[in-house]
């Protein structure tokens, strides 16, 4: 049996999106930006996809543009946006952004601004004394995730963009994990820019979108080309951008179809590993998540070698572990939970969907506990 | 996933001499602090300096942990002086190969060992002194049940010594060697005589 829990890392793609794409991969192929029809129409498929993200995220079509995932749209929310007043040149962040924005923010800081990082609570949320007392007079640009990848954890978005307006700086939110998962209404919650990736909500890899509210003005992040009006040059994509499209679409009638279904499962999943392996903790078990995350430390028992009896059985999850990361510390967001190396490395993520089924759950809680066993009896950690 | 040898994976499924040793004549924690990654050994070491028992925990991922297994297997029946020459290329090529970025997982069953085996000198050491501070102070029941003649060392274990004797009173003799021993070492040091 092949079970799927990884849908943090990213998912399959939804079938009605793939029925979509299809045409666009084949008779057509033309250039959206070309003159003559048969590429010039394709623009308006274009425009509809554009249409139904901005539905997505409450936004107007005419704020969304149209990139190559979220990696890129935070680079652009990031490095555009930091430049836009050279009296406000200050960056805010949190420690626990995905590297998508943290590496920038490190990029950023070497060309001379200054770029303070924000502190999480033990539980995963963010600090807001902290957050407050990074955000200065110099601020121009505070960006602080939707969700988390590795935890689920849910950032209080609305609160901190209220702190940055107050302080006059604009607010991103990369909701890369976030969005489709939760309702997420640009408008209500004053964010003036966001990040979404298709490929983690049934969308293809390699396209993605950047919502930048009406009369912001940035400076372009890609050059070479009029197209998004000239935000973001470059050749449409135009069957990741229509997959996108109806990949939003899904997303919001999941939303409200489905509501609760994935959550239901994740609670089935939790419940049942910490009947069944004593001494696990849920990360973050007493803060807002996302329905379909959940990170468990197997105290005692190294993460890798759990994943590998998965892999074994079939079920794909992911760790955060030095070893398999390849990275000489483990996980920097458990790390700035005050996790310490050894918790940290016993660390697994279960990441559902709404592929998720119980059966796939049962399946889980039926191979997982014995293989926790198993290694605890061969712990230094266990066994002291 | 990593390139696992069909061998690794059997010592990861089925790690062989894992677990712990009741009474054990050495042990040793290693542990990496940066990658969080830690083992213990325990060692019984017979008469002969050989590795009679060996046992391993080991809190790491499925490469340290078939590697641990793998010292273990090679280690056992090897003298200690042997096992000291076993090398992170020896583990590695009797798990038929390793990726490459797992290496380090291989080196901390190799500290382990040298640690223990130091463990298990130092302890041999200390019954070593002991008994030679016991045969120097000469205590006159030991004199005595000597009766003038010789006493040789043939064998020192930390818990097990065997000695020579050239006549006088064996039984006595064992029985002061063990009294005087387990009052300066705090553990029950078994004395062998042989003529």
């Amino acid at each position: 049996m092949k079970v799927y829990l990884d849908n943090n890392a990213t998912t399959r793609i939804a079938p009605e999106v793939l029925d979509a794409m299809l045409p666009f991969l084949t008779e057509k192929f033309g250039n959206p930006s070309s003159f003559h029809s048969f590429g010039s129409d394709l623009m308006e498929d274009i425009e509809e996809a554009r249409e139904k993200v901005a539905a997505l995220l409450g936004a107007h079509a005419e704020e969304i543009v149209f990139t190559s995932g979220g990696t890129e749209s935070d680079n652009m929310a990031l490095t555009s946006a930091i430049t836009i007043n050279p009296l406000k040149p200050g960056l805010v962040t949190s420690a626990i952004e995905h590297p998508a924005v943290l590496e920038t923010a490190e990029h950023i800081k070497s060309k001379g601004h200054p770029v303070r990082l924000s502190e999480v609570n033990s539980n995963g949320t963010l600090n807001m004394d902290s957050l407050e007392s990074c955000i200065s007079e110099q601020t121009g640009l505070v960006s602080i995730m939707m969700a988390n990848n590795e935890t689920g954890v849910i950032m209080p978005v609305e609160e901190a963009a209220c702190l940055a307006h107050k302080a006059g700086a604009l607010f991103h939110t990369d909701a890369v994990q976030a969005v489709s998962k939760i309702p997420v209404d640009v408008r209500s919650s004053g964010i003036d820019m966001l990040s979404i990736s298709a490929h983690k909500l049934h969308g293809p890899k390699g396209v993605g979108a950047f919502f930048i509210r009406k009369g912001i003005e940035i400076p372009p992040f890609m050059l070479g080309g009029h197209q998004e009006n000239g935000m973001r040059a470059g050749t449409y994509n135009t069957a990741g951008i229509v997959g996108l499209g109806v990949a939003a679409s899904l997303a919001v009638r999941h939303l409200s179809e489905e509501n609760g279904r994935t959550g239901l499962l994740l609670e089935m999943l939790e419940s049942g590993i910490l009947e069944k392996c004593p001494g696990a903790v849920i990360v973050g078990a007493d803060a807002a998540r996302l329905p379909n995350t959940a990170t468990v430390l197997f105290r005692g028992v190294e993460s890798e070698a759990v994943m590998t009896f998965l892999d074994i059985e079939g079920i794909c999850v992911s760790s955060g572990s030095a070893c398999s990361t390849g990275e000489e510390s483990p996980s920097y967001v458990l790390a700035a939970m005050g996790i310490d190396t050894v918790d940290a490395n016993t660390a697994l993520r279960f990441s559902l969907s709404r592929y998720s089924t119980a059966r796939e759950i049962d399946y889980v809680l039926e191979v997982l506990p014995p293989i926790i066993e198993k290694l605890k009896e061969i712990s230094p950690y266990v066994n002291r | 996933m990593w390139k696992y040898s069909k061998k690794l994976m059997d010592h990861f499924m089925n790690p062989r001499n894992s677990g712990q040793l009741l009474n054990p004549d050495c042990h040793s924690e290693v542990g990496s602090p940066q990658c969080g990654d830690a083992m213990t050994l325990d060692i019984q070491v017979d008469d002969e300096d050989r590795i009679a028992e060996i046992r391993f925990m080991t809190f790491g991922c499925a490469g340290a942990i078939a590697a641990a297994s793998a010292l273990t297997e090679i280690a056992k029946g090897k003298t200690l002086e042997e096992a000291l020459t076993i090398s992170n290329d020896q583990i590695v090529e009797f798990l038929g190969g390793m990726p490459e970025e797992k290496y380090h997982c291989s080196v901390m069953g190799h500290e382990a060992l040298s640690l223990a085996i130091a463990d298990f000198r130092h302890r041999r050491d200390n019954t070593a002194e002991h008994l030679s501070s016991i045969l120097r102070e000469m205590p006159p029941g030991l004199a005595e049940a000597l009766e003038n003649r010789s006493l040789g060392i043939e064998h020192i274990h930390p818990l097990r010594i065997r000695v020579r004797l050239s006549g006088g009173d064996e039984e006595i003799v064992t029985a002061v060697l063990e009294d005087e021993l387990q009052k300066r070492t705090g553990k029950k040091v078994k004395v062998r005589v042989t003529r």
